[in-house]
């Protein structure tokens, strides 16, 4: 599937899961966007101005960066340095529809067999040489390369082979049929290096749109402009700088003292402090990430369709959004195929309003008449202890008596132990497309089956979903899944999480992106 | 030095005597009134909160101080000034609990191996060498994590961290005693070890004793505060001061008063009663001299 256990240690899969759901989305795909409030969309009017009138240097307040080479990158501060040095072959467009970067073009024959794409023409690496069709191969088969032990390993498993069939023209062949393959293409990792690079680490040698002047390690990284870029008029900018911050506070507190220009990961609580703040624009989305509560359904109580149903007549989903999340995100209806996807969310099937009463009822002909007493397991990380203490007292009015237990997430995840308990939390990071969380979560065989959840129904729905090509047959299977897991799945999903930035007013045409590494400062350029 | 028990008038008017010898110093009477006004909220505390403790309003969730709400709401909408009167009960019975039964068992260790002396003094001194050479909060933060985190095991903590201290310093004082005549006219009496250890050597233990509980007492409540704080102790939703204070830095910028109140009451009423324990310990020693 997309992860890759048979090649890690099992004894890793806790930091995996760590890195991979809760920090990381593999791709940021790019959700709804949205400009800054006064910044003006990027349009026609653009071209009228004359060549080379770049300005400006955006200051980044981001997370130290560790990994360089693009293969390892996996925080959002590591893909958003690499994703400015170096390109992909295809992007995600605020639509979440895969549009053209590196491949200016692309051909899908032999029942979805085959891709062909056709390179931009001009292309240059940073160190003069052209961009040829062998980079893109050599690109790709190190990224699938079982030997190197590489997280997208299984992502490609499914390629069967990569060949340049012309100077500017690669061809992939799969195996199987993958409706989701040119997202696969666009995963965080999946920048596009010279051949033969041996140093990626510390060469930054990409085509991007920003070339690597100087690293410093733990304090910045700082870029210029590409004057080669093979995007008349991109970028707009002179440069960015990055500029490492471990704290939160620390980083808003630069952007209030006009130190940095950008912040985009802040809690909550500071985001909404920096509403009123003159000078500086604030922009939240939702994302695809989520917190999933979900209960044990192959053995008591979960294993009983009435115990699942009082849990989630007895949730009130509004309310957890407003305590927990603030209102920022958005609610959740009990399925990973949230509101970000338009083309498959569906709301047809009403989530039942919240009734104590008759979750109290079907708890006590569950052969629970005095309520049920369990253990809730969640992580202390992110707003998942208070999501703890709210379901407590929701849940306590409909008899169900839980004992919050706040772990630390080596615990948490260590030894499976979030596959083994009864109750849990666990936070899904953003994806860019559903079928990855019900492969991994939800299907009877899934590695990552924490609800333990087996529905014959579900798996059939799940494999056409994943292996049609026909859109109008996987939008109707993605439809059904929804109502099943309203229904009758084990697990509550109560909201989205929100993506947040706060950026100095002086600039214009930034976009927030549902997952921050994926932000694109190509456009961004100083107000006039 | 202490008198024998014996002649001594009735207990309770010793202890309104010395009751009155501690509010004769300014410092102690203060940190006495703290004391008993903390632990008569914490008794009256279920009758006078206008709040449950975890009761949560959504629409009234981030509120600032006001008549409705004395110390505001917090991020989940809960009554601060509940949640700090009902916190005042729980940590004064964990600290409390702990440093009782902490004080008990150090002081029969402490009579026992003082008196006995030999090859067994000589272990537990050793063991309990051992287990001081270790800080209070990572022994804490070891045990806690093999026992899980819960009230019981913050009790449990408390006795293993606190017990050594205790028998330390009352082995101290049984050492300089026990040569003492009276406990030797004891022995050639042929007293029980009991009545020896008991009636003979404890009421000299007592005064010094009585300070060490003091003091143990205002460490745990600090312990037992940072525990919370760390995540490791009491469990949320528990109004646990500490607690309080780790949930509500998440969210300083906005609900400031949520972090301030618990805060405040801990410092409040460790500084009562680490003054309290001073007075005592000036009482006892001006009659010590």
């Amino acid at each position: 599937m997309k992860v890759n256990l048979h090649i890690i240690g099992r004894n890793k899969i806790a930091l995996v899961i760590m890195l991979v759901l809760v920090f990381v989305s593999a791709c940021g795909r790019v959700g709804a966007t949205q400009p800054a409030p006064a910044a003006p969309t990027q349009g026609q009017s653009v071209s009228a101005e004359p060549r080379s009138e770049r300005n400006g240097i955006l200051r980044v307040a981001m997370q130290p960066i560790v990994q360089a080479d693009p293969a390892f990158i996996s925080s959002d501060s590591e893909v958003l340095v690499a994703n400015h040095v170096y390109d992909y072959l295809v992007d995600i467009d605020p639509a979440s529809k895969v549009i053209p970067r590196l491949a200016v073009d692309w051909q899908i024959e032999n029942d979805g067999l085959t891709y062909v794409f056709t390179l931009a023409e001009g292309v240059q690496f940073h160190d003069g040489s052209p961009l040829t069709a062998q980079d893109v191969v050599w690109t790709f088969n190190r990224l699938r390369d079982p030997e190197l032990e590489l997280p997208t390993a299984d992502l490609y498993s499914n390629i069967a082979d990569i060949q340049a069939t012309g100077e500017l023209e690669v061809t992939f062949i799969l195996n199987q049929p993958n409706p989701f393959f040119l997202y696969d293409l666009s995963d965080n990792h999946a920048l596009v290096l010279k051949a033969n690079t041996q140093d990626a680490a510390t060469k930054f040698n990409g085509t991007g749109p920003f070339k690597v002047t100087s690293y410093s390690p733990e304090d910045r990284i700082i870029l210029e402009a590409n004057k080669d870029y093979y995007i008349q008029d991109l970028p707009k900018l002179e440069g960015v700088e990055i500029l490492f911050f471990n704290d939160e506070n620390a980083a808003v507190d630069a952007l209030r003292s006009g130190q940095v220009d950008l912040v985009m990961r802040m809690s909550t609580a500071l985001f909404t402090s920096l509403q009123d703040e003159p000078g500086i624009y604030t922009l939240d989305i939702p994302t695809n990430g989520f917190d999933l509560v979900r209960l044990r359904s192959d053995r008591e109580p979960g294993d009983d369709p009435r115990v699942i149903q009082a849990f989630k007549l007895a949730t009130d989903r509004e309310a957890i959004l407003q305590l927990v999340q603030q209102g920022y995100g958005a609610v959740g209806r009990d399925s990973p195929i949230g509101p970000m996807y338009t083309q498959y969310y569906s709301e047809e099937t009403p989530i039942p309003e919240r009734d104590v009463q008759a979750a109290r009822q079907l708890l006590s002909e569950a052969g629970y008449p005095q309520g049920l007493d369990i253990v809730l397991h969640t992580p202390d990380t992110g707003g998942r202890p208070d999501l703890a203490v709210v379901l407590k007292e929701q849940w306590a009015e409909a008899g169900i008596n839980v004992e919050v237990s706040v772990e630390p997430e080596s615990v948490y995840y260590g030894e499976e132990r979030w596959l083994e308990v009864d109750l849990g939390i666990t936070g899904w990071g953003s994806r860019p497309y559903p079928q990855f969380y019900l492969d991994v979560m939800l299907k009877c065989e899934a590695v990552w089956n924490e609800s333990h959840f087996c529905d014959p129904e579900f798996d059939e729905l799940t494999t056409t979903a994943g292996t049609s090509l026909d859109e109008a047959q996987q939008a109707e299977a993605y439809q059904k899944i929804q109502q099943i897991l309203i229904e009758r799945g084990p697990v509550i999903i109560p909201y989205f999480f929100a993506q947040f930035a706060a950026i100095s007013d002086k600039f214009q045409g930034f976009e927030l992106k549902p997952f921050a590494g994926r932000t694109d400062f190509r456009l961004v350029n100083l107000q006039e | 030095m202490a008198t024998h028990t014996g002649a001594a008038p009735s207990r309770g008017r010793r202890f309104v005597s010395q009751l009155r010898r501690l509010y004769a110093v300014p410092t102690a009477a203060f940190g006495t009134t703290v004391f008993v006004l903390f632990l008569a909220l914490a008794l009256l505390g279920p009758w006078i909160a206008p709040y449950g403790a975890n009761q949560q309003d959504y629409q009234g969730a981030r509120m600032a101080p006001s008549s409705l709400h004395w110390f505001g709401t917090d991020h989940l909408g809960r009554d601060v000034f509940s949640r700090v009167l009902l916190g005042a009960g729980e940590i004064l019975w964990l600290s409390g609990g702990g440093t009782l039964l902490a004080v008990l068992c150090g002081t029969a260790i402490g009579l026992l191996s003082g008196y006995l002396g030999g090859w067994l003094d000589e272990l537990i001194m050793r063991l309990f060498d051992s287990l001081l050479a270790l800080p209070a909060l990572l022994l804490a933060l070891l045990m806690l994590g093999i026992l899980g985190a819960s009230a019981w095991s913050v009790l449990i903590v408390m006795v293993v961290v606190y017990t050594p201290i205790v028998a330390r310093v009352v082995r101290s004082v049984v050492l300089s005693v026990k040569t003492r005549g009276f406990v030797e006219a004891a022995r050639l009496q042929g007293e029980s070890l009991g009545w020896i250890l008991f009636r003979e050597i404890l009421p000299s233990v007592l005064p010094t004793l009585a300070v060490e509980t003091a003091v143990r007492f205002s460490y745990g409540i600090f312990l037992v505060a940072s525990l919370g704080f760390l995540g490791v102790g009491v469990q949320p939703p528990s109004p646990n001061w500490g607690l309080m204070v780790k949930e509500a830095r998440q969210t300083i910028s906005q609900t400031p008063w949520a972090l301030y109140y618990p805060a405040g009451a801990i410092s409040i009423l460790v500084i009562g009663v680490n003054l309290m324990a001073d007075g005592l310990k000036r009482i006892f020693q001006t009659r010590h001299d």
